[in-house]
Order: structure tokens, then sequence, then C-alpha cells
């Protein structure tokens, strides 16, 4: 964790967008690698630097499926990546509060 | 059919614009805002314009099938040139819900895949079936008033059961109130008689799509 207590593996704008984008699907769903790559716009290699990352830390898991040029590559999050994203909304959220204006630390 | 998690619903809507470098509390809310409201309205089918393209089929196709059979005294059939448009409409309908389907599931698998799969399956199979049937009708020898009530209201029998069922699955319970909505429609619509069959249906189906069009663009 990093001293605000942010996960360190979430809070970085391209993997937030990546997990937040995830977290878009319903449970056991899965998007294409293209479909992404689209959505969150990043180049083919930053996606797969940022989704390594993410699936050291068993936030997501990719599969390939087929191969040669019909090679299909999905992206999902796993059970144990939602969990770190609410984990990092709401510590998200009391940060907020704590900073909001007017508020008596 | 997706609706999304929500994960970042709420968050940061105050804020402003989101700095790429140097991420702060405020620029992580704006980020989850901005890519929670892209992911959804990108994988979210957009049901405005659906509900808006059957409408006009139904208002306009049943619409002018009724005005071309209103005034047979006993009840004849409708003219080909109205068959003909409503048909055109439908197909109409069809491929503004397969654009706009294919657009929001492009590159989404797993389960929400297999359940539209089935969905429209189910849709394709049950219209099929009372096409069948109403062929069957008419070779036992039922009455041109009873095939034209069947021909109005069984696609919205079988659409509304679809729709029931469907909640099962999406546990959307908007699906299942116009499920239930379309079949008492399909039930009740042939007591006005072959000919006013085609325009209570039209009015009580392409109204409330009017209607559900505008609540959800409000809800947006």
């Amino acid at each position: 964790m990093s001293q605000d207590g942010l996960d360190p593996v979430i809070h970085a704008p391209a993997r937030l967008r990546l997990m937040v984008t995830l977290a878009a699907l319903p449970e056991g769903d899965h998007l294409s690698f293209t479909r992404l790559q689209d959505l969150v716009g990043l180049t083919p290699g930053n996606l797969i630097s940022h989704l390594r990352k993410l699936e050291d830390a068993g936030y997501v898991r990719t599969d390939k499926t087929g191969g040669g040029p019909s090679a299909l590559t999905t992206v999902s999050l796993t059970p144990g990546g939602r969990a770190a994203l609410d984990r990092y909304t709401t510590t998200l959220r009391q940060i907020l509060d704590t900073a909001r204006p007017g508020r008596v630390p | 059919m997706n609706e999304g998690t929500g994960a970042s619903e709420g968050i940061g809507g105050e804020l402003g614009m989101a700095a790429e470098t140097d991420l702060d509390a405020r620029g992580a809310a704006v980020i989850m805002r901005e890519a929670g409201e892209r992911a959804r309205r990108e994988l979210t089918v957009n049901r405005p314009a659906i509900f808006v393209a059957w409408a006009l089929v139904y208002l306009l196709g049943y619409g002018t099938v009724w005005l071309s059979v209103r005034g047979q005294q006993p009840y004849d059939a409708p003219p080909g040139w109205a068959l003909a448009l409503l048909v055109v409409l439908a197909a109409m309908g069809l491929a503004v819900t397969a654009a706009l389907t294919d657009r929001a599931a492009s590159g989404v698998g797993g389960a929400t895949a297999v359940r539209r799969r089935v969905y429209y399956l189910s849709l394709a199979i049950g219209w099929l079936g009372v096409v069948t049937m109403q062929a069957a009708l008419r070779s036992a020898g039922a009455s041109r008033g009873v095939i034209g009530i069947l021909s109005a209201s069984s696609p919205l029998l079988v659409a509304g059961v679809v729709l029931v069922a469907g909640t099962a699955a999406w546990l959307n319970w908007w699906m299942f109130g116009l499920g239930i909505w379309l079949i008492a429609v399909a039930a009740f619509s042939g007591f006005a008689g072959p000919a006013g069959t085609w325009a209570v249906d039209a009015l009580a189906v392409g109204l409330p799509f009017l209607l559900l069009a505008g609540l959800r663009l409000i809800r947006r």
C-alpha cells in the first residue's frame, strides 16, 4: 500500500482506467484485447505492460484462444481484482471526504 | 445488456480534468468517473434508439395496416402494399436492433454474450413458430378474421413471453413489466375484432415504447 492507503498497483492512470473499464462488465464476462485497447486508448505495447502488472497482482486474467492470425486474447477482472477495486474506491472516498473544504479534522 | 457495476459511480462528479501525471486522489476520482462513464456508454446497448425504432414499426406499420382494413365488411385481409410496408419497417427495426446490439457487444464474451444469443434465438424460433401455426390454421379452415387477429397479436405474445422469461437471466424488472404488458396487449386486443386489433396493437405498443425511450433518455 502507498502512504495514503491506495493500492499502488491500481493507483496509476492507465491501470486505474483498465480496472474501471473491466469492472463495468458483469462478473463472468471478458473483453477482447482490441476492444479493451479501444476503450482505454493505449498502444498495444503499453496495454500489455500494464496488463502484466495487474495480472502479476492477480487482479486480471488474460486468456489466449486459437493461433496465428485468428488468435484472440481476452481480458477479464478476477474476483480478487474486483475486491481490490472496491477497496481502492472505498479508500479514495475516505481521502476525498477528509480533504473536503470546511471539514473539521 | 450490461448495466455496469457502478464501481466508480458518484465519485469525482464535481471535479475537473484528470492529470495524467502525478496522480492525486482528485485526479484518480476523475479518471474513475470518466472511464466508468465511457465503459458504460460503449458497452451498454442503446435501448432508447431501439424503442424508438420499434415504436415506429408499430405506429406506422400496424397503423397503416389498420387504415387499410378498417372499412372491410366482413374482414378479408390487409392489401399486399400494407403488408409490404409492415415487413419493410419490421426489417428496419430488426436491422437497427442488430446494429446497436453488435456495437455494444463487440469484443465482449462470456455469460452475457451467451444469454444474448439465446434470447434472440428464442425470439426468432418463436416468431417462426407462430407464422407456421398461422399456415396450419389457414389450411385447417380458420376464418380470415381469426387469422387476422393471430397475425397482429401473436408476434407480441412471443416477444412478451421471451421478455418475461429473459428476466430470469437478466434480472431486469423493466423487461418483466414490458413483457407482461405485451402479453396483456396480445391477449386482449383481439376483442377489438380483426381490424381493430391492428389499431389497438399499434397504439398500445407504439406509444409505451416512445414513453420508455423518453424515460431512459431522462435517466441518462
